[in-house]
């Protein structure tokens, strides 16, 4: 992993034919804290559930490949680590995020509310061509839920929004979610590299020194 | 907040933010506040550009510098050493996974109202333009001897201790002459002043391999630095701490430390409320009466719409003046950065002017920096005084780090982070707690 290029590309086969095209992604998980953000990543990437899942994860962050045609994209996905418990997220968390997964929790009106804002602050901070995503987690327990499918899925409309309820407890459009938003990523050769900021890895840099080297 | 914690970190600055990194890994329970709504504190990047002008107290400009969002200025400017102690910690800590570099282009040195490149393998010694041709076969010898030298193995130093022997001697030895002296002391071993020719020439000797090596690692010089700016940096620890549990409160204002018996902490109060803790790691700003004040430095930002001349075109360059070339004590340091590393908008440079305050006129000690940068489009100056603590902290449990020197680099950063921490902890710090796989789960 340390040595994936960060801005991923294409791996092009030598003798040009474009199959199997790798692009990678950074994508952030955004929400109030216990909304569920870490169980659907441990649910997608590991097919884990746990009941009391702990407040964080531990990781850096977790990456996940999934296949579209002949093109796998791969995401890198990035947790917030506790940090918006009191708005303390960085401005590194956001930078290069090329797709973003808002969630709320179907039975929390304010965690909806909250999931608003998050929106409108990745639309002032983050790339311009952000593809953002609204889950309404916790979807299993509708018995209790407070705010309608039908609300949240106006709200995802008129903000351009993909817009799912899911439940990390049962998988329900858990896969569904991060294939939809694949799915709207563009794939274009120099794609999932827009994020980037051009400059390398230390690790990577130090493969690219070995590579030159060999050449000399 | 009101909690208990193992420790209490105030200031979001790369000290503070790297301590943060390291107790949490080691299992400490750590609330890490800052009174600023952003991270970094002194060590932050600014953006967008209209903040930097309302930082000096200036109108904001306008159109003129293309979009203000593109801007990341440091307000400290330093590079990485490649192969020195933050890259280790970087990658030891996993936090290079959240940031990109670019190597530094250039690394010259002044000399007779010129720069030239640093030379610093025998191919270089020889085609530069630093000194003339039986100084040039003298230094290719000098650094044949730096470059097989091995400390295990005294073979290698030739009927010469350089743990007893000072580096005078060793120049000496080799005859070198001033000029000479001057760069290798001052471009390549990076000293601020010349205390070192009186010290054992092993020091010197080490931070000429710590430059080789750093530039054998990346290429064109043995500088990196961060895309976006050094503000990066700071958040990148701040997340590792975030990782392994540690909780984060900006925008707080911290209205006192609360002693107990003995003098001895036993939390921090924010308005009414007091979070508890055993131990508290700060800057000096949070605690002005547990400082004292150790020098100045002035540091000049500048924005310019063109490469520093006589570079190359380089987007990114270091230039020292080495003290005794303008009559000074201590070096005068030029950086460049832009563009390319995300930190300024299309077109446009940031140079930085900094040095050890002297003189009762600091602007005038920089200038011959100055004038190497051409025509500056705008100025920021800032004279700051740089403080240390008065103790170690071993009673009181207030942990305190120094202010950020003149250096341009991060060495004398991490020596200080590290000698906190084991102030702290009692141990050094140990990298094999951190569990790498955590951060690199492929499905």
């Amino acid at each position: 992993m340390a040595t994936t290029p960060r801005g991923g590309g294409t791996a092009q086969r030598p003798n040009g034919a474009s199959q199997n095209k790798i692009c990678q992604f950074k994508l952030v998980l955004l929400g109030e804290s216990a909304v569920g953000k870490s169980s659907l990543v441990l649910r997608f990437v590991k097919g884990q559930f746990h009941e009391y899942q702990e407040s964080t994860i531990g990781a850096a962050f977790l990456t996940q490949t999934l296949c579209i045609d002949d093109t796998a994209v791969k995401f890198e996905i990035w947790d917030t680590a506790g940090q918006e418990r009191y708005h303390s997220l960085a401005p590194m968390y956001y930078r290069g995020a090329q797709a973003a997964i808002v969630v709320y929790d179907i039975q929390n009106q304010d965690s909806f509310q909250r999931a608003k804002t998050w929106v409108k602050e990745l639309q002032r901070q983050a790339s311009p061509n952000i593809v953002i995503a609204l889950a309404g987690n916790k979807a299993d327990l509708s018995n209790s839920r407070v705010v309608e499918y039908e609300e949240a899925k106006q709200y995802a409309e008129e903000n351009g929004l993909l817009f799912m309820e899911t439940s990390a407890k049962t998988a329900m459009n858990v896969n569904d979610i991060f294939l939809a938003i694949a799915k709207k990523l563009p794939k274009n050769d120099g794609a999932g590299n827009q994020g980037s900021g051009q400059g390398r890895r230390l690790a990577e840099v130090e493969q690219n020194r070995q590579t030159n080297n060999c050449c000399k | 907040m009101d909690e208990e914690y193992d420790a209490i970190v105030l200031g979001t600055g790369l000290k503070e933010c790297i301590l943060s990194g390291m107790l949490s890994v080691s299992g400490k329970k750590v609330l890490h506040i800052d009174r600023n709504k952003y991270y970094g504190g002194e060590s932050a990047s600014i953006t967008p550009l209209d903040e930097l002008f309302t930082r000096f107290n200036l109108d904001a400009p306008g159109e003129k510098y293309g979009r203000g969002r593109d801007w990341n200025v440091d307000l400290i400017p330093k590079f990485l050493m490649a192969n020195g102690s933050l890259v280790k910690l970087l990658i030891h800590t996993g936090v290079t996974r959240y940031l990109e570099f670019k190597s530094i282009e250039g690394s010259y040195v002044y000399k007779g109202g010129k720069i030239a490149k640093v030379p610093v393998d025998q191919k270089e010694a020889l085609a530069s333009d630093l000194m003339g041709m039986f100084e040039k076969r003298r230094f290719r010898n000098f650094l044949i001897y730096v470059q097989d030298f091995r400390e295990d193995d005294p073979k290698t130093w030739k009927d010469f201790d350089p743990t007893k022997s000072n580096m005078q001697a060793l120049y000496d030895k080799f005859g070198l002459d001033r000029n000479t002296q001057d760069f290798t002391g001052h471009a390549l071993a990076l000293f601020r002043d010349d205390d070192y020719l009186n010290d054992p020439a092993v020091n010197t000797i080490r931070r000429i391999k710590l430059y080789s090596d750093s530039l054998a690692r990346y290429g064109k010089s043995p500088y990196l630095y961060p895309m976006y700016g050094l503000g990066e940096l700071p958040q990148g620890f701040a997340r590792l701490s975030a990782i392994y549990g540690g909780t984060y409160m900006l925008d707080k204002p911290i209205d006192e430390i609360v002693l107990g018996e003995g003098g001895k902490v036993i939390g921090v109060r924010s308005g009414n409320e007091v979070a508890k803790c055993k131990q508290v790691y700060c800057d000096p700003s949070y605690v002005p009466d547990k400082v004292r004040k150790k020098g100045q430095v002035i540091r000049c930002i500048c924005l310019i719409d063109h490469p520093i001349p006589n570079t190359k075109d380089a987007l990114s360059t270091q230039i020292i003046i080495p003290q005794k070339q303008v009559g000074r004590k201590s070096d005068i340091y030029v950086s460049l950065v832009s563009y390319t590393h995300q930190v300024a908008a299309k077109g446009w440079f940031i140079g930085m002017v900094s040095t050890t305050v002297e003189t009762d006129n600091p602007e005038n000690e920089i200038k011959p920096g100055l004038d190497l940068l051409g025509p500056i489009t705008q100025k920021f100056v800032s004279v700051s005084d740089y403080y240390e603590p008065v103790d170690k902290g071993l009673e009181s449990h207030i942990f305190i780090s120094e202010s950020y020197d003149a250096t341009t680099h991060f060495e004398t950063t991490c020596l200080d982070v590290l000698d906190i921490f084991k102030r702290g902890t009692g141990e050094e710090f140990d990298f094999s707690k951190i569990k790498h796989e955590l951060g690199d789960e492929e499905q």
